[in-house]
Order: structure tokens, then C-alpha cells, then sequence
């Protein structure tokens, strides 16, 4: 079915893991989407390209983008923290919302509730934190009132 | 009766309007990509509906607008997806239309949306590349035909920026495309640079390809440069556009005799990058090749 192909590509896409899995036990397709022979083939070719480490790079970079534009300083200050947490994140919200200040203030909802569980944050990188994520409020308070 | 050549613009993003009071006379046409013109709420469940536009920018665009071509470049619907068009999308989308007065509306042939989330918010992340079969020609087809009912102008569908082409298809993408074309009058907005990543990326022949698209679908060309990123090249929209892009264009240019606009495309982050004096230096060559892809002067 096309639209199983078509879920199985993205779902590929969205996680490296899951393409290491295929390239190593490609029945693994079958068990999870309803394909023709024809789908279940393609998949396997694509899988193995080279390229599709680019399609998940890119995945992963357009998934980072809007809080890279909108919270700059706080992804500064995460440093290497940030790709594990993304990548959580990304787990925990498998759906980009389109609207960036939605997906910024879910990121940064997200952030507390790490500070709260123990994550590291001294003084300084908090203030940073918090007044970028004020900012996103406030726009997302402005685009709700955009008409 | 006046000469008839394609318009020189660029694609619309929040720092064109500087481009614009520093270079008006270079600036003809404005490619707008109305997803960037509304914040969606999804599923309406917000005071005021589903989409709250973004007024002030609206505003600028339409003082931009003076005295210039508008069209639409969206890039939400996602014809290819086996899944329902979002026409709640489709609506707010056309309704833009004519409120600004598109004169065309671009889509592109690339998958954005996936069925496992609800038909609004599913995004695939990036564009996806397809399977050129009679399957997705009549999804397409279908799909367009609503759109042209509610746009009421032509429709042009982009070739996308692909890394792993989907094997073994029924159709090439020129096929596709030409297919649109002669039975929906559906016309192709080419992008050249994305040409110019399948080749960078080695997965695609730009000549072969030209010369199997049919040139009279040819209504818009996108102009761009990338770059790269971990061995794999982009289509970042974050540079001046490749000599090879500019030597298919001439070659392949004056072949396309339904050309309207070249459009320069730059994300509005690297424009510190590009500068003021690169962006216009950039629009005066788009100029020169319009001037030299319709050399015999046209008259309307």
C-alpha cells in the first residue's frame, strides 16, 4: 500500500536506528507496514544508499531549526547536551507542530521538566533560559491574537 | 504591444523588503509562500479559528507588492501523500490567493506529510522523494484538479531536492511532470539547483533531464546555492547560484517559451552572508539571462 511506503520511508528517516535495523534483518519491513513486493523491495534499495544518512541528517536539522532560531543562547549553553536531549525530545514528540512558538514553548516545557529531574543548569544559563523562553510566550500570545 | 520576457524576483522571506528599497527596479516578481503568512493551530480548537495570520507581515508584503507580480509557492498540501488533502489548508490558502492576487500558485512533487499523525500536523520533516507510478499520477491528478477549482489560476508543481531517489519507477520525473502537463495543463516550476544537488549527490543527470522534460511546462525557474554538509550537498538556499546552474539555464532557457519569472531563492538567515550588493548582484545576472532566454521579443 502507498501509504504504508510512504509511512515506513518517513518513519525510516526520522531514526537512524530504525535503518540499522532494516539494512541488518530487512524482514523486519514486512512485519511492521503492509507493502507489495514491489514497496518492500524499493525500501531495501533505499535504505542501503549511501544518501539516506543525509535524509536523516536533515530530518534531524529541520527538527533542530525553529529552536535554533528562536532559543539560540539556551541551545549555546546546552552545548553537547543538546543532541541527547533533541533526540529525547524527538522520541517523546515524534510530530513537528508547524507552528514554531508552539514547538519552541513544548521544547522549552520540555527543558524545565529536565531541570526539575536534575539536569544542570547554573545560574547564569537559567536566566538566559528563561528569558528566551519568555520571549517565545509572548510571541505565542501575539499569534493567538494575529488576525 | 510590449516585449514579453519572464520576471526577475526572489522568493519571499521576512528580510526581502531591505532587497527591495535597495534595489526596487530589479525586484518584478515575489514568490510567496503563504504558510509563512499564518500561524496554524492545528485542529481549531483556538479562539478565531485554525489560522491567525500574521498581519504585519501581510501589510509589508503588500506594500511590496506595488507596481510588482505576486505568486504563491506553498509548501503545506503535499499532493503526493496517500492521505486526504487538508482542505481547510486549501482554502485559507486560496483565500490568500486572491486577497493578494497570485497570478499562479506553485506546490512541489515531494512528500512533506505522512498518515501517522492527523492529516494537519504529520510532517515527514523534509521533503520525501516519490514513486513515479500511475498509482501516484492519479493521486496527483486528482488532487490537483481540486486545487485548480479553488485557486482559479495555473498551477505549477517544483521538482523536489532528492538524496535517495525511490528505484525501479514506472515514470522518470520528466515523465511525470510532462504527463501533468499535457493532461492537466498542470506546468513545472524547475529547480535548477535541486538539478544541480541530485548531480552534486550523484543520483541524477541534469542533462539527461533536461532533455527529457518537455519545455513548454516550463513556467518558473528557481535559482539558489547550497552547500555542504557532512560529504553530502544541500539544498540550504544558503549561498549565490552555482556556474553550472547558470550555464543549463542559458542553454536550456530560450527553450522555454511558457517561462514567466526567475526567482532567486536565499533562507533569510544567511543573508549577512549574501549581503545587500551579492543579492543584487545575483538579480542583475537573472536579469541578463531573462533578457537572453527571450531574445526574440515576444509580444503579448
Amino acid at each position: 500500500m502507498l501509504v504504508e511506503f510512504q509511512q515506513a520511508l518517513a518513519d525510516l528517516v526520522e531514526s537512524p536506528e530504525l535503518c540499522r535495523q532494516i539494512r541488518a534483518d530487512p524482514t523486519r519491513l514486512q512485519q511492521k507496514y503492509d507493502l507489495s513486493t514491489r514497496e518492500y523491495d524499493r525500501l531495501v534499495k533505499m535504505v542501503n544508499q549511501k544518501a539516506m544518512a543525509c535524509n536523516c541528517m536533515l530530518y534531524r536539522a529541520n527538527r533542530l531549526a525553529p529552536l535554533a532560531l528562536n532559543l539560540p543562547d539556551s541551545c549555546r549553553m546546552l552545548g553537547p547536551r543538546l543532541g541527547p536531549l533533541l533526540s529525547e525530545y524527538s522520541l517523546l514528540y515524534p510530530n513537528t507542530n508547524v507552528h514554531f512558538y508552539l514547538e519552541c514553548d513544548r521544547f522549552c516545557r520540555f527543558i524545565l521538566g529536565k531541570i526539575e529531574q536534575g539536569l544542570d543548569f547554573d545560574s547564569h544559563a537559567r536566566a538566559v533560559f528563561d528569558a528566551e523562553h519568555a520571549r517565545i510566550k509572548v510571541g505565542l500570545v501575539a499569534s493567538y491574537t494575529a488576525l | 504591444m510590449h516585449a514579453r520576457r519572464p520576471l526577475v524576483g526572489l522568493l519571499n522571506n521576512p528580510v526581502v523588503p531591505s532587497v527591495i528599497r535597495y534595489a526596487p527596479n530589479l525586484v518584478e516578481y515575489i514568490d510567496v509562500i503563504p504558510d509563512r503568512l499564518w500561524y496554524d493551530f492545528e485542529h481549531g480548537e483556538v479562539k478565531g479559528g485554525r489560522f491567525h495570520r500574521v498581519t504585519g507581515a501581510i501589510e509589508e508584503l503588500r506594500e511590496c507588492a506595488r507596481g510588482r507580480v505576486l505568486g504563491g509557492h506553498g509548501i503545506g498540501l503535499s499532493l503526493p501523500s496517500a492521505i486526504p488533502m487538508d482542505m481547510a489548508m486549501v482554502a485559507e490558502a486560496a483565500s490568500l490567493a486572491r486577497e493578494l492576487n497570485f497570478q499562479w500558485y506553485s506546490e512541489h512533487l515531494s512528500m512533506f506529510l505522512v498518515s501517522h499523525g492527523s492529516v494537519p500536523n504529520s510532517q515527514a520533516g523534509l521533503g520525501l522523494p516519490v514513486a513515479y507510478d500511475e498509482e501516484l499520477f492519479d493521486l496527483v491528478k486528482d488532487k490537483l484538479t481540486v486545487l485548480k477549482a479553488a485557486f482559479g489560476c495555473d498551477l505549477l508543481l517544483e521538482n523536489g531536492a532528492i538524496f535517495t531517489p525511490v528505484p525501479d519507477t514506472e515514470m522518470t520525473e520528466p515523465e511525470f511532470l510532462n504527463r501533468l502537463y499535457s493532461e492537466l495543463g498542470c506546468g513545472t516550476l524547475l529547480d535548477l539547483h535541486n538539478l544541480f544537488v541530485g548531480l552534486a549527490n550523484g543520483v541524477l543527470s541534469p542533462l539527461e533531464y533536461l532533455e527529457e522534460l518537455n519545455p513548454d511546462c516550463v513556467q518558473e525557474i528557481h535559482l539558489a546555492g547550497g552547500h555542504e554538509l557532512a560529504g553530502f550537498y544541500t539544498d540550504a538556499h544558503s549561498g549565490l547560484t552555482p556556474g553550472e546552474v547558470w550555464s543549463w539555464a542559458h542553454k536550456f532557457g530560450p527553450r522555454f517559451k511558457n517561462l514567466r519569472a526567475i526567482v532567486f531563492e536565499f533562507h533569510e538567515s544567511y543573508f549577512d552572508r549574501l549581503g545587500l550588493s551579492g543579492i543584487a548582484a545575483e538579480l542583475e545576472r537573472m536579469h541578463e539571462l531573462a533578457q537572453a532566454v527571450a531574445p526574440m521579443a515576444q509580444t503579448v
